[in-house]
Parts: C-alpha cells; structure tokens; sequence
C-alpha cells in the first residue's frame, strides 16, 4: 500500500495522528496502521513529530527590546511628519487664502 | 481582548501613537515568535520591525471585521513569505526508498529529560523546518504551533480551506522526511 502512492499514504498517516481525519477515510488509515508494521512505525514517528511541534509551539521566545522600541518611535517619527505636513499645508492654505484676499480676486464671506 | 484592540486599533488609524504603543507591546510576542518559526531566527528581528511598519503604515485599512490578530497574523505572515521568496526556496526532498521514521528518544517515551525540547533538538525541528516550501511551512506553523483552524489559516494565507489543508499535509510529511534525514533523534 505504501509502495503504490507513497506521499498520498504518508500524508493520510499523518493527517490521521492529527486527528484531522474522518469516516471512511479514518477507517481505512487506522486498518493499515493495525496491519502493516510500516504504518504503525509512522503513526509513531508522527506522532513524537507532533510532540515536537506542540512543545515548540508552547515557547514564548522573549522579544527584543529593540524590535518593540524601533516600531514605536517609527511610529512617533511617522506621525511628527504627518501633523507637520498637515499644518504646513494649513499655514500655506491660509497665506494663499489671504493673498487672493489682497488681490481682490474674492470677497469677504459675510458675517452672520 | 479582541474589543480593546479594535478600540486601539481604530485611535491608532487616526494618529494615536500610544494606541498603536500599545498594539505593538501586547502582540509583539506574536510577530516575534511567528517570524522566527517561518524565518528562523537570523532574519525574525528584521522581519518583526517590517511588519510593524507595515501594521502602522496600512492600520486605516483593518475593518475590524475579524479580529485585530487575524489581520495581523495575515501580515506577519505575508512580510515572511516575501522575505522568503527573496532567497529561493529549496526543493522539498523527494520520499527516497527509506521510509522516515523518527526513532524513540534515548530514555524511552517516558523519560521526561529526553521528552523534553532541548537545544539540539530544537535546532534539528529549525533546520528541517527551513527545508519545507515557504507556503507548506507557514501553514504548519500557523496549524501546529499555533493552534489555528483551517478556516482561520486559510484566512491568514488568502487560499481556500482545501488548499490550506492540502499544505498543512504535504508540510507534515515534508518535514517528517526532513527530520528523519537531520540525524532523527527528536
């Protein structure tokens, strides 16, 4: 069974110790894990394959103060550059503003 | 957890750095740990400061419509991907005659100190990992390490639930067989 589609039954073994199989599907895998020595011994290496993963998944590798300090002061940086952008754009709105004004190209908006 | 960020989320898009301080000091461990397992950890540190520019610069685009992790997983993980496909992946292995078991630790499956993850364990687990197919390793990752479902991977990956299945099962064996070639004494 295993000589025939190799990667298709090495993949159904190991979807199977996940528990991510159902069905036919799952009865047919459990079939040849109890039958064939070659299925048992996979389900088995999956299975400490697993352990691993899940151990390693459980570590909180501690981050860098570095990584948490560049993000935040880029951040502050970004900012300063957006609220100077937008008040340079005001001040120079106001001073066209005010110029037009003295042109005469536009009334005054009246009051009230 | 998921309503505070959306909260912090929605101040940081208008401007507010401590909103988005914040964001960045509770889910930093997140961005880190994910970037090391899919990177490694030689390029995880730059990868992690890419992302938060990345988070800062597209903030006004989270909708909020799935949870705030979601959305930064799915940046996590397509800053790694990308870093990845700068240096071309290597072939996953094809199954040679041997079938890859990975043997019984040294003190038997009861022995808690041979149980545990050491170093050299967990550096045999890196140097397979680096071996897989950048997409096979990231669904694994996401799958195995991280806990996700498939619809939540699938989500992260922007591929059909199927598709993130049928990597999450071709990572496994892939990295079975990588093991198993490492030395195979997990």
């Amino acid at each position: 069974m295993i000589g025939s589609n190799r990667w298709e039954m090495l993949e159904r073994i190991g979807a199977y110790t996940a528990g991510e199989l159902s069905g036919e599907e799952a009865r047919e895998t459990e079939l040849f894990i109890l039958e064939y020595p070659d299925g048992r011994r996979l389900a088995e290496s999956y299975a400490r394959m697993l352990v691993l993963l899940s151990q390693m998944g459980e570590e909180k590798p501690e981050v860098p103060a570095a990584v948490v300090n560049y993000a935040i002061r880029r951040a502050y940086v970004s900012a300063f550059f957006r609220q100077a952008e937008d008040f340079l754009a005001g001040v120079g709105q106001a001073y066209l503003g005010a110029f037009v004004y003295y042109l005469g190209l536009r009334r005054p908006e009246p009051i009230g | 957890m998921t309503s505070v960020d959306n909260n912090l989320a929605e101040k940081a898009a208008r401007g507010d750095v401590q909103a988005f301080a914040r964001l960045v000091r509770t889910h930093s461990g997140l961005v880190y740990r994910v970037a090391m397992r899919i990177l490694g950890t030689e390029d995880c540190q730059d990868a992690s400061q890419e992302v938060w520019i990345r988070v800062w610069r597209n903030i006004q685009s989270f909708r909020g419509e799935s949870a705030f992790s979601t959305w930064l997983y799915k940046i996590t993980v397509n800053t790694c991907l990308s870093t990845r496909r700068k240096v071309r992946d290597r072939e996953e292995r094809e199954l040679g005659d041997e079938l890859p078991y990975l043997p019984n630790p040294p003190g038997g499956e009861d022995d808690p100190e041979a149980a545990a993850l050491s170093g050299e364990r967990r550096e045999e687990l890196f140097r397979a990992l680096e071996r897989l197919r950048a997409e096979h390793r990231a669904a694994l990752v996401l799958r195995h390490m991280e806990g996700l479902s498939y619809a939540e991977i699938a989500e992260i990956l922007e591929v059909p639930d199927g598709t993130a299945k049928g990597w999450a099962n071709r990572g496994r064996a892939a990295l079975l067989v990588a093991l198993s070639e490492e030395g195979g004494s997990p």
